[in-house]
């Protein structure tokens, strides 16, 4: 159990220091904007918000409506690249 | 508990749910099943990111006033709403509309073109840049025009030549390179051999350079014409004619002579450095004095400025005409000026040559005049052959 946690200590620890989850991050938002994924999401809280009233919407009620759906929404092949990514990174910089 | 503590500690669960799940799984699996397990884990993590950070951003908007902003009421969103039809852009406004409208002209209340319209517009109004320039070649052509008419009945052939060389020339620039090439050369040339002067005037757009001609395409009497105005040496690189005068810098006599004795054979006439080849005085031909008086005469056209070469060049175009008539009266005047040129044309090139041997005794100041002077004198042996 430690051992695996702190392998993937280790291996977040690296994805910080060489900047990887950074541009990971920055290209997952990048295709997501592309794709739609945030105005589709956005027209979601709308809803959210009217439902709860606009001066009762608080951080959670949005998390916890949104979240689900938007990883629901992320579509297949933004999914493919990133995993694929993370594969080649752990590949080049982690021996396991 | 409510207020902030309650958000972070709704995303902190749901981030040791992750964690939780992952301690759950067997370690012995094969690495790479953990190997995936974590990429994906790595994955949710960062969509997770991706969502909350939208939720900050809506929270704040929604918090802040602005998230409704884009929203107006409802008719108006209908009117601007995003249109998605064939053959329409997004503002359902057609693409090709204008294309075949017909607008009617302020100026001429003729139909015209949307197209087309606007430069119609800067030719009927007579603005804009192009349309000057048009103005000015018209107006250089017409004077052309005139001038050959009035002065020449009986040279219709050449007046022909001007017309249409005239229009060729007005497509070209020409500038310091006019004595070379003057047009009055190419016109004469042209007179015996329409490609000829096609070839030089095809070289269009250079200026200063120096157009040559290929001696192999030219037969016998346009070479000796060619001979008896222009140096005609042939380059080595290019096998080419010299097209300058008779008294080019570029070439020496010998070198003329040399060309005139490969073209014509061994009988060919002497060039300007020799002595006069005097065949026979039996042809009217300008001596020197007549071409002191035309060198005067023609003086003040050449200097006249002008601002386009065409005008430039059809002033130069009617300056041959006159001084044929001039001539004739003061003929015998000087028959020991600079002897008469032979009979027949291969007396032209003496004639011309020894017309040039006068002028080279002439003051300097008339330098440039001689290549224009050949020419003419070479169109009047002409009407007197004819």
């Amino acid at each position: 159990m430690s051992k695996d946690s702190q392998m993937r200590a280790a291996i977040n620890q690296k994805l910080i220091e060489m900047g990887e989850r950074e541009r990971l991050k920055e290209l997952l938002r990048a295709k997501l904007v592309e794709c739609g994924w945030k105005d589709q999401l956005k027209a979601h809280c709308k809803d959210v918000i009217r439902e709860k009233g606009l001066e009762h919407v608080t951080v959670e009620d949005l998390v916890t409506e949104v979240t689900p759906k938007g990883r629901a929404l992320v579509p297949d092949s933004v999914k493919k690249e990133l995993l694929q990514r993370i594969r080649a990174f752990l590949a080049q910089h982690v021996t396991l | 508990m409510t207020g902030p503590a309650s958000y972070y500690l709704a995303i902190k669960i749901s981030n040791t749910e992750f964690q939780m799940k992952m301690e759950d799984m067997p370690l012995s699996g094969p690495d790479n099943t953990r190997l995936e397990a974590l990429v994906h884990d790595i994955y949710s993590e960062l969509v997770e990111d991706a969502c909350l950070g939208l939720c900050f951003e809506v929270h704040r908007a929604v918090k802040q006033g602005y998230f409704f902003l884009d929203e107006t009421d409802q008719e108006s969103m209908k009117e601007f709403e995003i249109v998605d039809q064939p053959g329409v852009d997004i503002f359902g406004q057609v693409y090709n509309q204008w294309k075949n409208k017909e607008c009617e002209c302020p100026n001429c209340k003729r139909l015209i073109a949307a197209s087309r319209f606007a430069p119609h517009l800067e030719k009927c109004l007579g603005m804009g840049r192009n349309s000057s320039r048009i103005a000015n070649r018209r107006l250089a052509s017409n004077n052309n025009m005139s001038k050959s008419e009035s002065d020449q009945e009986d040279n219709d052939d050449l007046n022909d030549n001007d017309w249409s060389y005239g229009a060729e020339k007005k497509a070209k620039k020409r500038k310091s390179d006019k004595n070379q090439n003057s047009p009055r050369r190419s016109k004469s040339l042209k007179h015996k051999n329409g490609e000829l002067g096609s070839s030089v005037s095809s070289e269009p757009y250079k200026f200063n350079y120096n157009t040559g001609i290929s001696y192999e395409t030219l037969g016998p009497d346009e070479v000796r014409s060619l001979l008896t105005t222009q140096c005609g040496v042939i380059s080595e690189h290019t096998k080419k004619m010299c097209t300058r005068s008779q008294r080019c810098p570029q070439h020496t006599d010998e070198q003329r002579r040399a060309v005139r004795v490969f073209l014509l054979g061994p009988s060919a006439p002497a060039l300007p450095d020799a002595d006069a080849v005097v065949e026979s005085d039996s042809f009217d031909i300008p001596d020197g004095q007549t071409l002191m008086s035309r060198l005067q005469w023609e003086d003040s056209p050449d200097i006249s400025p002008t601002d386009s070469a065409s005008s430039k060049a059809s002033t130069n175009h009617s300056d041959s005409r006159r001084p044929k008539k001039k001539k004739r009266p003061s003929l015998g005047l000087n028959s020991g000026g600079g002897g008469g040129g032979g009979g027949g044309s291969g007396g032209l090139a003496g004639g011309s040559s020894s017309s040039s041997s006068s002028q080279s005794n002439i003051n300097l100041s008339t330098k440039k005049k001689r290549p224009k002077l050949s020419a003419p004198s070479i169109s009047s042996i002409y009407d007197d052959l004819n």
